[in-house]
Order: structure tokens, then C-alpha cells, then sequence
């Protein structure tokens, strides 16, 4: 449990993006990964942003999903 | 935010078919009349379909929604959206789909609110509620010399180190899992500069236990 919580408390290492570029590059970022591209190479810093930042990472998932499903 | 090097990005190659796709739906958006509105009505169908997935991807932790709740959530979300793809169609680049660019408007919309209605009403504690405990050595049951060392480092690092206002923040969502958005929302500022606030916080935390010696 403390592990956790430090490296919560300390965060990713290396650069990140912040949050606005986070949600300017996240549909990009996705298509990329659900086509097997090399997603962090087209954006530096995504993967440690998402990493950081929880609420990034949520809506992440949910966009990766979202766009992996059929629409009904 | 950037905090590294500049870097060029290259444009991602457009996949077959996705560009006239594109295309159509910034036709028929920035036109007018008849098959502008069908374009919206369309494009209005498709963020409701985003919102209600994050709504129902939610589901089970909220147990606080009642009735109509949870579709008033979704609709009201994808009426945001909307609002929002509109405004910002000029900023769509072509570098995805244009149905993946306009859902994460309505994801985001949706997942703001949700957090929001969560922490409706429920006060963000002024100290962490979880610090005296980390901070105390509760948390650190079983871990062995050198873990205890450096969490008695962090501890001194967080207390020491940081701006009063950087150690409640990233305590408040890092220990306390306050969502970022709810606590921009109660700071009167927003979720980009409060995201900062953290890194920066988490850079000072790192060097001063570099100082000390630690490799982290």
C-alpha cells in the first residue's frame, strides 16, 4: 500500500504533457494504439501524463473503448 | 505544460476512406439549411451515444444516482458537446476520425459531471485525511528497512519542501482522491493549472530526495 501511494505521491518520471495537450492529442493518441502505432513516439509525454494525472487516464479508457466498439 | 524538449510531431497519414468521411461531416457542418441540421441532429446522436457509455461505464459506482439521473447526465452532456464540436470545428486537424475527436467532448463532458455529482455537497478537507496516517507510519506495515526510510523521507520531503498550497493539492488527489475537476472547481481555478501545481510539486518532491541521496 505505501508503495503505491509514494509512487503516486512522486508521479511518473520523465517529461509529460499537461492536461490541455492531453485532451488535444487524445483522439490521435488512441487511434494510434488501437492501430498499433507507436502512439508515445507521436506524442512524447502522453504515457507519463496518463500515468499522473487520474482523471486523464479515465477518460483515456473511455475514449479507447468508446472507439474500439461498434456503434450499436 | 510541456516539460521536456520540443519535439516535431508528425502528421499521422490519413487512413483510406477516413478523409472524405472527414470531409462530409465539415461539409455538412459548416453548411447551412436542410443538411446542416441533419448533420447536427447526427452528430448530436453520436455524443449522446459517447455520454451515455461513460454514464454506464460509471454505473456501479454510483449508487448516489436516482430515477432519471443518470440519462439526465448523459443528455445534458451530449447538449454541452455539441456546443463545444461546434465552436471548436476549425481546430479538428484530420489526424483521426472525426466521430473519435468529437467523443471525447461528450467523455469529458459526461465524466466532469459525474465527478462533479459525486462530490456534490461533501466538503474537501482543508489537512488530508489520510496524511496523519501515511505520515505517522500506519500505511507502512511490512515494509522493510529501506522502504520505511524512504517513506520517513517523503513524509519529511512533502511537509518541508512543498508550498502550502502544492502539498494540499496533490494531497487532496493523490491521498484523498479528490477529482481533479471538483477541486479546480472549489479553488476557483482550473484542472490544467492544478494538474501543474502537481508537477510541480512532484519535481521538488524528487530533487529533495535526491539531495538526500535517495534514487528516485
Amino acid at each position: 500500500m505505501s508503495d503505491a501511494l509514494v509512487a503516486r505521491l512522486l508521479g511518473p518520471v520523465g517529461p509529460e504533457i499537461g492536461c490541455e495537450e492531453c485532451f488535444a492529442e487524445l483522439d490521435r493518441y488512441v487511434e494510434l494504439e488501437l492501430a498499433d502505432g507507436d502512439a508515445e513516439a507521436a506524442v512524447p509525454g502522453m504515457r507519463a501524463h496518463l500515468h499522473g494525472c487520474p482523471a486523464c487516464a479515465e477518460e483515456h479508457a473511455s475514449l479507447r473503448d468508446l472507439a474500439a466498439s461498434p456503434p450499436a | 505544460m510541456s516539460t521536456g524538449p520540443a519535439v516535431s510531431v508528425g502528421r499521422v497519414s490519413t487512413a483510406p476512406g477516413r478523409g472524405a468521411e472527414n470531409q462530409r461531416w465539415l461539409d455538412a457542418l459548416n453548411g447551412s439549411g436542410p443538411q446542416r441540421d441533419a448533420a447536427v441532429a447526427e452528430l448530436h446522436g453520436l455524443l449522446l451515444r459517447a455520454a451515455r457509455f461513460e454514464v454506464a461505464r460509471r454505473r456501479p459506482a454510483l449508487g448516489h444516482l436516482r430515477g432519471e439521473e443518470p440519462g439526465d447526465i448523459a443528455l445534458q452532456a451530449a447538449d454541452d458537446a455539441l456546443v463545444s464540436v461546434l465552436a471548436r470545428l476549425a481546430d479538428f486537424r484530420g489526424e483521426s476520425r472525426f466521430t473519435t475527436w468529437a467523443y471525447k467532448f461528450a467523455l469529458l463532458e459526461a465524466a466532469v459531471a459525474l465527478r462533479r455529482r459525486a462530490w456534490q455537497g461533501r466538503e474537501i478537507p482543508l489537512e488530508p485525511e489520510r496524511w496523519p496516517l501515511f505520515a505517522g507510519g500506519e500505511l507502512a506495515a511490512g515494509a522493510g528497512p529501506e522502504q520505511r526510510e524512504l517513506l520517513r523521507a517523503v513524509v519529511a520531503a512533502v511537509d518541508r519542501a512543498l508550498t502550502p498550497h502544492q502539498r494540499r493539492v496533490l494531497l487532496a488527489v493523490v491521498l484523498d482522491d479528490v477529482p481533479i475537476d471538483v477541486l479546480a472547481e472549489r479553488l476557483g481555478t482550473t484542472r490544467g493549472a492544478l494538474y501543474k501545481t502537481i508537477h510541480d510539486a512532484r519535481v521538488r518532491l524528487r530533487a529533495t530526495l535526491a539531495e538526500g541521496g535517495f534514487d528516485v
